[in-house]
């Protein structure tokens, strides 16, 4: 009877959702979003009054800038949630959960990683200095340098070196992001413009790839890049710190 | 388009999908869940949205399959019934 209902349900849900698919309009025709609302304004103006080539930096960082903000605050929400429940002592002392000589990663594997890691890193590196005129950007290149970090601390279990990067260096480079933000923003209310206006007043807009228009896009990127890759390989850390590990899964009692 | 490949990678996004709900493994569930957000980051790639693709691969396939299984590790394997 249950699943009866639910496949009612489903099908139901799928009987409306095929309806509004056919409703919208095709591809291309001039009823679609990017040729209604704001759209056109952005593809038309975008580059001259945000700055950046590419449109979708654009609208992340420009005209989006406050939804972008709110976004990079959750993202470091969300690193306070994990160190207020995984890791509330001892936050500097991170110590492996598994001895690293004991680790027995396959040499394909440890190979692998030690040739690929500089490249990855590198493409992470370029994916935040390009966002402004190429696909990518800051959030796009600090998930690549965290993705990388922590797959070398997943072969090599090179948690040990977190140890010598100073606790207070790593929360300043988890909180970059949000305080670069705010700073951004109060340079143009400082001077007399609105919060989180790029273009201050005395300097000429758009010129797209003119430094002068993109400095304070580009202090935010490489802010949300190096805070991202921080932030994400510090959720890892504290996941896999040895006080809060078990190496044999725990099995509840039936 | 390229009809033929965005049919192929469609019925693996739809096979991928419901592998990732049967199976009773959360381990395996982990590394389905890693290939359909790798095909998923194609899809984008091929919907010419190449940012979404980027975050799509580093986050979906990467991250989150790092997490998921961190997390398995720490609590259990195997779904219960």
């Amino acid at each position: 009877m249950k699943k009866l209902f639910v496949i009612l349900a489903l099908a139901a849900l799928g009987v409306v959702l095929l309806w509004v698919v056919g409703k919208m309009p095709e591809m291309g025709d001039s009823r679609t979003p990017d040729k209604t609302h704001v759209v056109p304004r952005y593809i038309e103006d975008g580059v001259k009054e945000a700055g950046a080539e590419n449109l979708i930096t654009d609208v992340i960082l420009n005209y989006r800038g406050y939804d972008t903000m709110g976004e990079v605050a959750v993202i470091f929400s969300a690193l306070c949630a994990v160190i207020a429940l995984l890791d509330r002592e001892k936050r500097g002392v991170s110590r492996s959960a598994v001895d690293a000589s004991q680790v027995r990663s396959s040499r394909i594997v440890r190979v692998t990683v030690r040739i690929l890691f500089p490249v990855i890193f590198l493409f992470a590196v370029y994916l935040i200095l390009h966002g402004e005129n190429s696909a990518g950007g800051g959030f796009q290149g600090g998930a690549v340098i965290g993705a990388s970090i922590i797959v070398f601390t997943l072969v090599f279990t090179l948690i040990e070196s977190t140890r010598d990067i100073p606790l207070t260096l790593r929360v300043i480079l988890e909180s970059l992001s949000v305080l670069t933000f705010l700073a951004v923003g109060f340079i143009g209310v400082f001077k007399g413009v609105e919060f989180l206006t790029y273009i201050l007043p005395g300097l000429s807009p758009g010129v797209a790839g003119a430094l002068r228009s993109q400095v304070f896009m580009m202090s935010i990127e490489i802010a949300i890049g190096v805070a991202v890759g921080a932030i994400f390989t510090s959720i890892v850390f504290a996941m896999i710190k040895e006080e809060n590990f078990e190496l044999e899964p725990h099995i509840p009692e039936p | 388009m390229n009809w033929t490949l965005n049919l192929v990678l469609l019925t693996f996004l739809v096979g991928t999908a419901f592998a990732m709900i049967m199976l009773k493994d959360l381990l395996a569930a982990a590394v389905v869940f890693s290939a359909y957000s790798l095909i998923m980051a194609i899809m984008w790639s091929q919907l010419r949205a190449p940012d979404l693709a980027l975050t799509e691969a580093a986050v979906g396939a990467g991250v989150t399959t790092v997490l998921f299984v961190i997390t398995i590790f720490r609590t259990v394997r195997k779904e219960n019934r």
